[in-house]
């Protein structure tokens, strides 16, 4: 009897039931797979190759108790929410698939990351953007940004940014919100403000234009407030990049923070 | 005078003293309405109205409202109190279950009473909070997250009795005030997430000697028993973790039940598993249930029915009505006789994806399709629903019920069913569809049709209760931290300030010298507001 099947036959011997609370074991790795599917793929896409959370093909955790307090807990100050309770049960068996994507499987990457940090400085990416502490600081910080993202998220943050509805860097409105959302706020005497949303409450709202400059408005005290779903104050550079260049630039940045 | 002198006629002004503060007896707690400079029970009075009969702050003067005093926690923690105000003493609870009594003028504790808490207490569910205290004669009555209730001295907090409502170690804990009636005081209890078998129970006010117990879950043989399937009632949940309400006139208690468990797998339950997610009428003398409403048969989604039941009464196609109502976590607002437990009126107040509507007698006409499932469904409304502990308001004034309304959705997953005693018992869970998805509003509600009157939109789905006041004016919070203030007529914003810290807990008002004060916690502090 492994341990599963104990533990539920002791539930079952102290309650009487009968094939009740068996109506459901859960044995590795499929079904591993299966609670891996429905709880984790949406931030570590499909089989863990990483999306907007990353890739699991590398150990994060130090050992398999420091796995396992992952999966049960999450990680809340680095923005994993612990995405429901589980039993031990289904901890091991989601632990032991998580395992399984990290036995060599290594994310390659096509570019060269040298010619790569070439372009980064051609575009000027850095008049937004922070690597090492240096750059500007209308952008996110990106000095990390291969530890925490895939590269086939990278490839869209510099095709298409718009779509990524990011979450989860900043850390100052949390519970979901998109960050770095484009906001255009129009003034009771006309005049437009644009900028991405740094902060919000139910009657405020706090932007920070592209010359960096703050605003902070009253809701009550504006006309209209225009939440820019789905598009982004990065431009796309998706026609400004070839094909080999855009390898080049994701495999820069997903070396960012990584060990070399 | 010689000292001596002094100090034996100070003895006799401070016994005289003693002897003159007026206590808090059970008629003073029935007549609430009648010294609204207190606030004498969780929800202000019997009936749950979370209404303050005091005009002095008002829709023409609030936009000067500003902090008169503000009392800060020792300890972080989730800060869910709703104070009690009795002659000049507020009596608040701080996470997880200390008392604190303070001076109302200056927010000075005058005492602190922690409980004994082991350090390997069992709370599954909700975070270690307190919700607050009750108030009889010269005691106050606080539960504690180790399972205890405990009654104190109100004048200097000395413990007078202290009990184990049920065992720690098997998941029962209690975060309720509870609720003090003639000699007696009622309590529920939390831990339907760790497969308890919920209860409420009443106890003698002067000695803690437990005068009844009543279980949510029918026993052996008794009607009900039969909508569990064949084994799941003994560790069905059905907990009754909020404070309920009270009709002195009809000498009936309302009480209101959770979840049955496990939460989101249905099939080790088959049946209507009674009486979970509804409200009981019970006699108060014996805890003989007089009649149930189900709201949620069979809930998968941890649709909890621990709301405020509030009463009130209405004349409806001409016949005087004895009314209760409630805006449920599973999104539909119900309208009941409180006399009979008729079914008077229910529709949706917030958008819900899981019924089609209710039918005559008030049960959910099901759509398929919305249980969880291994890889998630989403499902309106929230796992935490439209609705949840913190409470409504109802106004005599306007006739309306103010709801803070949370929209939001959540995906749902099924997991394994395992108990062990004192382990999360909950087969599953969910996650909330939220940030930008999801919103909040104030509705209004016309109180016996449920129809929405007005609605003041929020940022975000929290946990924060309202209150409205014959001043003309709804007090509500904010996730963000905000505390305002709305017409009670329309919704129109009057006032608002940001506090610094979400706000978790209802908002109440108090008077003394004179003077209004509206008081609401938020992060780590207690505020206190009043005019210049």
């Amino acid at each position: 009897m492994n341990r599963n099947n104990f533990l539920i036959f002791l539930a079952a011997a102290m309650f009487g039931f009968t094939g009740v609370a068996a109506a459901q074991t859960f044995t590795p790795p499929g079904d591993g797979k299966k609670l891996f599917d429905g709880l984790c793929q949406d931030c570590h896409g499909a089989n863990g190759v990483g999306d907007e959370a990353p890739a699991l093909n590398h150990t994060l955790a130090a050992d398999d108790a420091a796995l396992r307090k992952i999966i049960r807990d999450g990680i809340p100050e680095r923005g994993m929410p612990r995405v429901r309770r589980m039993t031990e049960p289904e901890v091991e068996v989601l632990a032991a698939y998580v395992r399984s994507l990290g036995a060599g499987r290594n994310v390659t990457v096509a570019g060269n990351a040298d010619k790569g940090h070439a372009l980064y400085q051609r575009f000027d990416c850095a008049s937004c953007h922070v690597v090492d502490g240096a750059g500007g600081t209308f952008g996110p910080d990106l000095s990390k940004v291969g530890q925490r993202r895939s590269p086939a998220w990278l490839r869209q943050a510099v095709t298409d940014p718009g779509k990524l509805g990011t979450k989860g860097m900043q850390g100052i409105l949390q519970n979901g919100f998109t960050e770095y959302l484009p906001v255009s706020v129009v003034e009771k005497n006309g005049s437009e403000v644009r900028g991405f949303r740094v902060n919000e409450d139910s009657f405020t709202i706090q932007l920070r234009d592209a010359q960096g400059k703050l605003y902070s408005f009253r809701k009550a005290d504006v006309t209209n407030i225009d939440k820019q779903a789905g598009r982004s104050l990065m431009p796309s550079y998706k026609d400004r990049l070839s094909a080999g260049d855009t390898d080049d630039l994701v495999a820069w940045l997903y070396s960012l923070g990584r060990a070399k | 005078m010689s000292r001596r002198i002094f100090a034996a006629a100070a003895a006799l002004l401070t016994f005289a003293t003693c002897a003159a503060v007026a206590q808090v007896p059970y008629n003073r707690i029935v007549q609430a309405g009648n010294t609204p400079q207190d606030w004498l029970t969780y929800s202000g009075n019997y009936n749950s109205e979370r209404y303050s009969p005091l005009t002095q702050i008002n829709r023409n003067n609030v936009s000067q409202l500003r902090p008169a005093w503000m009392y800060q926690l020792k300890k972080p923690g989730v800060f869910e109190t709703t104070p009690i105000v009795a002659d000049g003493v507020m009596y608040i609870t701080e996470p997880p279950s200390t008392v604190a009594a303070l001076d109302v003028k200056t927010g000075r504790p005058l005492w602190r009473w922690t409980p004994q808490i082991p350090d390997n207490v069992i709370v599954i569910g909700s975070p270690p909070v307190n919700r607050g205290v009750a108030i009889l004669d010269d005691t106050v009555f606080a539960g504690s997250i180790a399972g205890h209730l405990a009654a104190l001295d109100a004048k200097s907090g000395v413990l007078r009795w202290d009990v184990a409502v049920d065992d720690n170690r098997k998941g029962y804990y209690l975060t309720l005030a509870p609720l003090a009636l003639d000699g007696k005081v009622v309590v529920g209890v939390s831990g339907a997430e760790a497969g308890i078998r919920g209860f409420i129970a009443a106890y003698d006010a002067k000695t803690g000697k437990q005068l009844w117990r009543t279980y949510t879950i029918p026993g052996p043989g008794e009607p009900g028993r039969e909508s569990w399937g064949k084994d799941s009632a003994n560790i069905g949940g059905s907990s009754s973790w909020l404070t309920g309400s009270y009709d002195p006139t009809l000498n009936t208690l309302y009480w209101m039940t959770g979840n049955p468990g496990p939460d989101y797998d249905g099939d080790v339950r088959p049946g209507d598993n009674l009486y979970s997610c509804s409200v009981l009428a019970l006699d108060p003398n014996t805890g003989k249930i007089k009649w149930h409403f189900q709201f949620t048969p069979h809930d998968v989604h941890d649709w909890d029915s621990n709301q405020i039941p509030v009463l009130f009464d209405d004349t409806i196609n001409g016949r005087p009505r004895k009314l209760l109502a409630v805006a449920n976590r599973n999104a539909f607002y119900y309208v009941i006789d409180r006399e009979t437990g008729e079914f008077i009126t229910g529709q949706p107040y917030a958008k819900q994806t899981w019924a089609t509507a209710l039918d005559a007698k008030g049960r959910p006409i099901l759509k398929t399709g919305n249980e969880p499932t291994i890889d998630g469904k989403e499902v309106w409304p929230n796992l935490q629903g439209s609705a949840n502990w913190y409470s409504p308001s109802y106004s005599p004034q306007t006739k309306l019920f103010y709801q803070f309304t949370r929209e939001m959705s959540s995906i749902y997953y099924k997991g394994q069913a395992q108990y062990t005693t004192g382990l999360p018992y909950t087969a599953g869970g969910g996650t909330a569809v939220d940030g930008d998805n999801a919103y909040a509003a104030i509705r209004a509600l016309d109180g016996t049709s449920g129809k929405l009157r007005w609605e003041f939109k929020l940022l975000e789905p929290g946990m924060d209760g309202v209150m409205s006041t014959a001043g003309g004016l709804v007090f509500g919070g904010t996730e963000e931290g905000n505390f305002f203030a709305l017409d009670a007529m329309n919704g129109k914003p009057l006032w608002d300030m940001q506090l610094g810290g979400p706000i978790h807990a209802n908002p109440m008002s108090f008077g003394v010298d004179g003077k209004q004060y509206v008081a609401i916690p938020a992060g780590w502090t207690l505020y206190v507001f009043a005019l210049p």
